[in-house]
């Protein structure tokens, strides 16, 4: 887990970009895993070395002033060379509006600005089941998750000390088959991959919080766990349910930002004060991982 | 070379600043920006009692810019004075702290809570932040302009900065109120009210409806601003609005601004108050001249 700030100020956030990086970097691969759904490689081993998962980084096509900002991407992977230094980053992406339909267009050797990792990362969660449950495009956090609690993959400059888990599961829901991205990753990795979808193509037909519900029925973990991104109405039926069933959970926000360090005061979010009054919290300095109980929804 | 620029009363170790409301506390920039070579630091505008700020969405990207809402989220004079401005203090850099008041009572008040604090170097009067009711009006009115800013200064020794809005129709008139009530300098410009919609949905996209446009889309409006200014005040200006290279610091420069503050650039290339620092020596070579001061205001006429 990345270090927090050690200023103990009431008004300072929890995590700045105090260890972050930015840089130019060159594009290595931008290949098409499903529809509209592309795996982009850059290299940059300086934020490779520390990113650990739950975090993200902040990507823009260099040189250019529109699109203006950078975006907020979660690390998906890092890369690592033959001898297991991490010098590359994957991320995923979905094309939905201006900046991520060009961002498709780039092929190998075009440029990045990016800068570097930013966010606090999942919190290393103690658990013998984690269960993830994704959204749609909501699913990138989750296969360096689910590697790190399988002891397949080590991830950050300090090392992160997770207590592994059993079993690791993603309920995975999506629109239509075709938007299915990545699940030969996941199954790799020694992930258990559950998938639903809104046409009924593939998986489960319906919610994937349907599909959430079945996988809490089985589990006979005592301290089970549940991480969640996604769109925020499934996040918040996913939080809802998880309070019933008296799970933890934790959902990584995806408000939009304009900085991504915590300057702009965009990317607020209502979160719960120990008052019982809720206050705007900055996603990027304060999340984007939240206790999924805090949030004001 | 040397960098170092006057405005009024107030001197700075080089004219690259960083703008209000772009820059966070400052604190969120340590790991990225070494904060100690800046010429000046303005932090996010305080108010006197903490604002929870606008809804979400807070800002949405335009062409070349981008349209921001926040509604100056803060946590109160108080809290600042207590948790912020000792951090600010420590850095060596001139704290320029930004205020907004809801009436001229209250800006006067503010002036008065400030005056003397270890770590000040001067306060800028936002008199023109589009996004919250009040404030905005003495900036649209030379007569409250001037009595506001010669209200502030009869209260405290620190230097005072004007920071006007170009939504009027002559922001010259306005500078020259703030010019009569005393100001050290004028900055300019703030935002430049702007909308954006969703017309599948029939729906603003911002929470606010109304936001102020900032970025390179707006660099021309400002310099026009500082050149318009330029020519009716003798008071230093401070040129801010889509400046994100050094060559934009250079037009500003010659078009009449003795020192500027790189805004929304923060936002897409943190490291670019550094990039310019470490491109102003040279940019000023180029120009022929010593000194930052020698190339204010050298514009030549086409006639």
């Amino acid at each position: 887990m990345p270090r927090s700030s050690t200023e103990r100020n009431p008004l300072h956030a929890g995590y700045y970009a105090d260890s972050a990086n930015q840089a130019r970097v060159p594009i290595v691969e931008n290949v098409r895993l499903a529809r509209d759904t592309y795996r982009m490689r850059f290299e940059c081993p300086e934020i490779a070395k520390r990113i650990v998962p739950g975090q993200f980084l902040m990507v823009r096509l260099a040189g250019l002033n529109d699109p203006l900002l950078g975006r907020p991407l979660a690390l998906y992977d890092t890369v690592c060379d033959s001898v297991g230094k991490p010098i590359g980053i994957d991320i995923v992406y979905l094309t939905v509006g201006k900046m991520t339909r060009r961002l498709a267009q780039c092929v190998a050797g075009d440029e990045l600005d990016v800068w570097g990792p930013l966010g606090n990362g999942f919190p290393a969660i103690a658990t013998d089941h984690l269960i993830m449950v994704a959204g749609g495009i909501g699913q990138t956090p989750f296969l360096a998750l689910g590697q790190e609690y399988l002891g397949r993959r080590v991830y950050g400059a300090t090392s992160r000390s997770v207590q592994s888990a059993h079993k690791v599961t993603l309920c995975y829901g999506i629109r239509s088959a075709g938007f299915l991205a990545g699940v030969a990753d996941f199954k790799k990795a020694g992930i258990d991959v559950r998938l639903s979808s809104d046409d009924g193509s593939i998986g489960h037909p319906g919610f994937v919080t349907e599909v959430l519900r079945q996988v809490l029925a089985e589990t006979s973990s005592e301290n089970r766990a549940v991480v969640c991104c996604g769109p925020e109405p499934m996040m918040h039926a996913v939080a809802a349910l998880c309070k019933r069933e008296n799970t933890r959970c934790y959902v990584s926000l995806e408000t939009p930002m304009a900085c991504g360090i915590g300057i702009c005061f965009s990317c607020v979010t209502r979160v719960r004060q120990p008052d019982g009054s809720w206050d705007y919290k900055r996603t990027c300095v304060e999340g984007p991982i939240f206790d999924a109980h805090k949030i004001e929804w | 070379m040397d960098l170092s620029v006057q405005l009024g009363r107030l001197r700075l170790p080089n004219p690259i600043l960083v703008a209000s409301g772009t820059f966070g506390y400052a604190r969120e920039m340590a790991g990225l920006v070494d904060l100690g070579r800046l010429g000046g630091i303005v932090p996010k505008t305080i108010t006197q009692e903490p604002r929870t700020g606008n809804p979400p969405w807070r800002t949405v990207e335009t062409a070349a810019g981008m349209l921001n809402s926040i509604g100056l989220d803060n946590d109160g004079i108080e809290a600042f004075v207590a948790h912020h401005l000792p951090y600010l203090a420590s850095l060596g850099v001139p704290i320029i702290v930004s205020i907004a008041g809801r009436t001229q009572e209250e800006f006067v008040r503010m002036t008065g809570r400030l005056a003397g604090l270890t770590g000040i170097a001067a306060l800028e009067l936002n008199i023109s932040c589009p996004n919250v009711s009040g404030g905005v009006d003495f900036g649209t009115d030379a007569g409250s302009c001037e009595r506001l800013v010669a209200g502030c200064r009869s209260a405290t020794a620190t230097p005072i900065i004007a920071k006007l809005t170009p939504n009027v129709t002559s922001i010259a008139a306005i500078a020259k109120g703030a010019e009569a009530g005393g100001a050290d300098a004028i900055s300019l410009i703030n935002t430049c009210l702007g909308m954006a919609i969703d017309w599948r949905k029939r729906r603003p996209l911002l929470g606010n409806v109304l936001g102020g446009l900032s970025g390179p889309a707006i660099k021309p409006i400002a310099l026009r601003a500082v050149y318009q200014v330029a020519q009716a005040v003798k008071t230093p200006l401070v040129g801010i609005g889509g400046i994100s290279t050094i060559d934009d610091v250079m037009e500003f420069f010659v078009a009449g601004a003795s020192a500027v503050q790189l805004g929304t650039v923060n936002f897409y290339n943190p490291k670019a108050s550094m990039e310019v620092l470490e491109a102003l020596p040279g940019a000023l070579a180029e120009a022929g001249v010593k000194c930052t001061a020698d190339v204010v205001g050298t514009l030549l006429s086409n006639r």
